[in-house]
């Protein structure tokens, strides 16, 4: 069941917006997603400052590689919409505020203020991108449903308001959905351990040890994919194709930085590039161990992630350890050859002198 | 332990808004690299000629670029730059250059100095210009820094001639080498 909510730019008057969604869905549903062809296209009515879906294809006309039809079929529909509150009494137009439920990026200008062209684009256009991120949000609601697909995202359109063909502009495989969902996340990891970063910097918190704050960080990321579980099998093996690979692993990175530097690295030797490594080893694992737990509260998964946070602990240690080792070792085989030396070389005393004299020449 | 990293309360960030962060990261990384290079040669330089007479002069210049490193650590960590992978094959490199040019004597030494601190400030010229074209008062700063260590390295350039760095062994033919090796260092750590 579609929800119908305002299309964004609605004209003022509820009532015949409500007709021209219907007639919209009507029209969407008979043939898959196209109008049919014979719906005339009138001009933008002067008077009318484009908003919404008409400004949309202004965008996605200047764009011609992604599908015509996508904008095409959006003018159709916009037009389509406008036909229908002109078609109903005009003297409502500044009669009611027009009410925008939905959370608009761009700022309502001042009303009624109407360039009268249609080419021009006002203050408050929306790039293509801040739709395209929309749309993206929105049919994230629709992927424990159809997967990362290009349905998916077209019901996240419908609920918009926009043409199912508004899928059209992404990739048919659902990269991008899936690129957006990560980098949403890496945002929102981000934002969470700033705000645990000021409390402490304010007192009201205590600073965590690092293997507890490594911890903690990679399983609030990790839980932000228990909605979409079941199908992350899926956005894994697609975030690993070629063509996703350089944005895949830029966002990956740029995470794991993140979370370095909330933990308070200050490494400007090459332990930065291996602790680094060491966390994305642990991430990546613990999210294939994600994929198949079963337990209650993936259990089992967090108890993974604090083995090998443990594990990456004790191998610092081991390094150290080692390396001391190693000097000790070092420094005892030196002290024993030095000895036999001396002993050996007493007979040779006779040519200490101009060994001697030739280190002093040199050294001068 | 000493040589361990330490994890402080929290990484002090300059504000990352606004900044070029491709040229700043790159103007980071390769002085944070060359300083721990200079670092380096210098103390390969002390291992064999810390006793010699000029032994006090380079401890003293090597003292300079230590606080000229510790100054990149912070700077690192401020703008959140990744150093350059190369840092264990400076390491090693800048030893063995340090070591290698005392071995043809004190003037061998001063050489090597008067053409890694040449190549140095050079460097730091054509960074400053950088960031002058880019903008003066939000890098104003980091511009300071940058000229006060240019100033310090074209001193220890003058303290290497005045020294008989040119009287040296193949001075010359030394200098062209080690000012090639310095371009190739400069390049690839501003890259990797």
């Amino acid at each position: 069941m579609t929800r119908l909510a305002q299309p964004p730019g609605r004209l003022p008057g509820q009532g015949s917006v409500k007709t021209a969604q219907q007639a919209l869905s009507s029209l969407t549903a008979r043939r898959g997603g196209l109008p049919p062809a014979g719906i005339g296209l009138p001009c933008a009515v002067p008077g009318r400052r484009p908003k919404g879906w008409a400004r949309v294809v202004r965008c996605q006309l200047s764009s011609p590689q992604r599908p015509l039809q996508a904008s095409a079929v959006l003018r159709r529909v916009s037009d389509e919409q406008k036909k229908e509150p002109l078609a109903s009494s005009s003297q409502q137009q500044f009669d009611s505020h027009p009410t925008d439920p939905q959370p608009e990026q761009e700022p309502q200008g001042p009303r009624p203020s109407y360039t009268g062209q249609g080419g021009q684009e006002s203050e408050d256009y929306e790039s293509e991108e801040q739709l395209q991120h929309r749309i993206l949000t929105a049919a994230l609601e629709f992927v424990p449903e159809h997967g990362w697909t290009a349905e998916a995202i077209a019901e996240g359109a419908k609920t918009l308001g926009l043409s199912v063909a508004a899928a059209g502009m992404f990739h048919s495989d659902g990269s991008e959905l899936i690129l957006h969902f990560v980098s949403q996340c890496n945002t929102k990891l981000s934002e969470l351990l700033e705000q645990e970063q000021k409390l402490v910097q304010l007192g009201e918190a205590e600073k965590k040890p690092t293997d507890q704050f490594l911890r903690d960080a990679v399983e609030a990321r990790l839980r932000m994919l228990i909605p979409y579980i079941e199908k992350w099998p899926q956005a894994l093996s697609i975030l690993l194709l070629p063509h996703n690979i350089p944005s895949s692993l830029n966002l990956l990175t740029s995470m794991i930085d993140d979370i370095w530097h909330y933990a308070g690295d200050q490494s400007t030797d090459f332990n930065w590039y291996t602790r680094r490594a060491v966390l994305t080893g642990i991430y990546n694992t613990t999210e294939l161990v994600m994929m198949q737990d079963s337990s209650p509260d993936f259990e089992d998964t967090w108890r993974f992630l604090e083995n090998r946070v443990a594990d990456a602990m004790n191998m610092g240690d081991t390094a150290n350890q080692v390396q001391s080792t190693g000097e000790a070792l070092v420094q005892g085989l030196m002290g024993a050859a030095v000895t036999v030396i001396m002993v050996e070389s007493l007979p040779i005393f006779s040519i200490s002198q101009p060994l001697s004299a030739y280190a002093k020449r040199i050294l001068r | 332990p000493a040589g361990g990293v330490s994890l402080r309360l929290c990484s002090t960030r300059v504000a990352l808004e606004g900044i070029n962060k491709p040229v700043i990261d790159r103007i980071i990384r390769v002085d944070h690299a060359g300083e721990y290079g200079a670092n380096r040669i210098y103390a390969g330089q002390m291992a064999v000629l810390g006793r010699s007479s000029v032994g006090p002069i380079i401890r003293q210049m090597w003292n300079q670029e230590k606080d000229h490193l510790k100054k990149f650590d912070e700077l690192m960590v401020a703008y959140r730059v990744r150093p350059t992978v190369l840092l264990p094959f400076w390491n090693v490199a800048g030893f063995v250059l340090g070591a290698g040019s005392a071995l043809l004597g004190k003037k061998g030494a001063m050489a090597c100095t008067v053409a890694v601190e040449e190549s140095i400030s050079d460097h730091y010229n054509s960074q400053i210009r950088t960031l002058m074209e880019e903008d003066p008062e939000k890098y104003k700063e980091l511009l300071q820094i940058i000229k006060q260590f240019r100033d310090d390295e074209r001193e220890h350039h003058d303290i290497g001639l005045e020294h008989d760095a040119e009287a040296a062994p193949a001075y010359s033919v030394l200098k062209t080498a080690i000012q090639l090796g310095c371009k190739a260092a400069i390049f690839l750590s501003e890259r990797i």
